[in-house]
């Protein structure tokens, strides 16, 4: 059994390449218009930490349920949540590019009518810049606390084995999954929601939450895919694809349940300051997105993945993850670009930022993955995972 | 009394599939296998195939497209009530496409079932045996002319079997 991933030279100069495409694609983006470039460092920088997130979630979650089958791989969402320490980096740029994002900050800069004014004074207790750094720095402490915990015992089991590391991991995870579900509910009212500052929604940060786990495990999965076209993995089954489609497939249907829970809701009640946020979508352009939106995230998951027979051929899972992935993009475009830039434009920048920071992604995620062993040797449940049979 | 069928009864699971894996090592055909639930083995084992996934799929898209012209022709064409400035045609629909969707699917699967199995109320079960809806397993035997019942017998026995009868 291979014990490393080696992270090659050429790998590190891919994702060199990437970042400097990124930075090139920034550096334009502030000259033509700091706006956009602050909009594209936002939305790309949720993207990837929505992934990580996701991933941290998802181990936690094998923790808690004493999952067998996941456990050689949970190197990988370990060394995926590593992103969320550069996302808080990313988080305070962002603070000296508040007041280009966010209009609650100096109102009269825009045009609020009297009413809507009245709304956002109303919300300043909770929307002020003081509050909303002290909300920032308390999310990633506890995210970058709790990830590094999990990342450290699962270390300190590699070279001591026994029990002890797994049960104390399992505790911080179920202490880890409701302070994620808090903290992360509130991040994404802050960072997103508040965005267009009159629409309120209660179930968008639910949204945001199982789009987060959905997103990043389809990363997980995808990435097994490919290292495992690469060798590494070999003792996978079809039990172990079989699950992870699952996985893809029910959370694409839980991603549509909320998706569609926000729309009804919205929609039945018909109150004005809820309606525009679905008027503003559905309206020109953007209503394109709007249902390749929904297509991509759900559509294409659910119907291909629908038949066990496609469910566990790995090219068919792979592609149906890119066009999840590209879901999550148009996703979050749909809930930041129309509040902030208005118009609907993908150019080179947008393109470019992604790739840029889909480079330090992966960067991060191979130098942490390469730093210890791929499989969890003494992780409890391991010859569980290495020998799966499905039930 | 003419008996035709050997039936192996067994109580647990695990004993039911390794005794079926038995059997097809030794060559024997296998007729039907009774569970309470489905067990994953038994299909992979017996190498059942079924298209009943496919006839529910086509009866779901039915449904869909069926409940989703009723809702447009009598919301939006037939009659168009403007309320609340709520355009007509919206996602709202979703909710009764859905319903009708799984109303349609189970009621015509279930049908279809039945007619393929020649199933449904008032119709004699294939094998009767107390408890097969309840903690039994049944492994289903034709008897041949060739068949070596006491080797079957004694191979059903060797495997875990608590019963066994002939019909």
């Amino acid at each position: 059994m291979e014990k490393k991933f080696v992270f090659t030279p050429k790998l590190r100069y891919i994702t060199y390449a990437l970042m400097v495409v990124g930075i090139i694609a920034i550096a334009i983006a502030f000259s033509m218009d700091p706006t956009r470039g602050w909009v594209n460092l936002l939305l790309n920088n949720f993207y990837f930490l929505s992934i990580a997130i996701g991933a941290s979630f998802f181990l936690a979650l094998q923790y808690i349920t004493q999952s067998g089958w996941s456990s050689a791989f949970k190197r990988i969402p370990e060394s995926l949540s590593m992103y969320i320490p550069i996302a808080a980096v990313f988080m305070v740029l962002l603070i000296f590019g508040m007041n280009s994002l966010y209009s609650w900050i100096q109102p009269e800069r825009y045009h609020f009518d009297e009413h809507e004014l009245h709304l956002l004074e109303h919300k300043s207790p909770y929307l002020n810049v003081t509050f909303f750094i002290v909300r920032l720095v308390l999310y990633f402490a506890v995210w970058i606390f709790m990830t590094q915990m999990l990342r450290r015992f699962s270390l300190k089991e590699d070279m001591e084995g026994g029990v002890a590391w797994f049960a104390k991991s399992e505790i911080y995870s179920k202490v880890y999954i409701f302070t994620l579900a808090l903290t992360f509910s509130l991040a994404s009212f802050d960072w997103l929601m508040t965005l267009e500052p009159t629409w309120y929604s209660t179930i968008y940060s639910l949204k945001n939450f199982i789009s987060a786990f959905y997103h990043g495990s389809a990363v997980i999965v995808l990435v097994v895919l490919i290292m495992h076209t690469r060798g590494y993995f070999q003792f996978i089954t079809d039990a172990h694809w079989q699950d992870f489609s699952k996985y893809v497939f029910i959370l694409s249907i839980i991603w549509a349940y909320f998706w569609f829970s926000q729309y009804l809701l919205i929609w039945y009640a018909n109150i004005p300051e809820e309606t525009t946020y679905y008027v503003k979508r559905l309206s020109g352009s953007w209503e394109v997105n709007f249902y390749v939106n929904l297509v991509l995230n759900w559509l294409v998951p659910f119907l291909v993945l629908l038949p066990n027979y496609f469910a566990r051929k790995k090219f068919i899972l792979a592609g149906v993850i890119i066009f999840v992935m590209i879901g999550h993009y148009t996703d979050l475009f749909e809930q930041v670009i129309p509040g902030t830039l208005g118009e609907y434009r993908i150019g080179l920048v947008e393109i470019g930022t992604f790739m840029g920071f889909a480079g330090l992604f992966l960067y991060i995620f191979m130098r942490t993955l390469s730093r210890a062993s791929l499989i969890p040797e003494n992780h409890p449940l391991l010859e569980e995972s290495l020998h799966h049979t499905g039930h | 009394m003419n008996k035709s069928k050997i039936f192996g009864v067994f109580d647990q699971e695990e004993k039911l599939v390794s005794s079926i894996r038995s059997i097809k090592a030794k060559g024997i055909s296998i007729s039907d296998v009774v569970s309470p639930y489905p067990v994953h083995e038994v299909f992979e084992e017996l190498n059942l195939k079924t298209r009943i996934p496919v006839a529910a799929f086509l009866y779901g898209i039915f449904g869909l497209l069926t409940t989703f012209g009723f809702l447009y022709w009598t919301s939006v064409v037939n009659y168009p009530l403007v309320f609340g400035g709520k355009p007509q045609n919206t996602l709202s629909f979703v909710i009764i496409i859905f319903v009708m969707v799984i109303n349609v699917t189970v009621a015509f699967t279930l049908i279809t079932f039945f007619l393929i199995e020649k199933k449904g109320p008032g119709a004699k079960p294939s094998v009767e045996y107390p408890g097969i809806s309840d903690n039994r397993y049944l492994i289903v035997i034709d008897i041949t002319p060739e068949t070596d019942v006491k080797a079957l017998n004694k191979l059903l026995m060797d495997t875990g079997a608590v019963e066994i009868t002939e019909q």
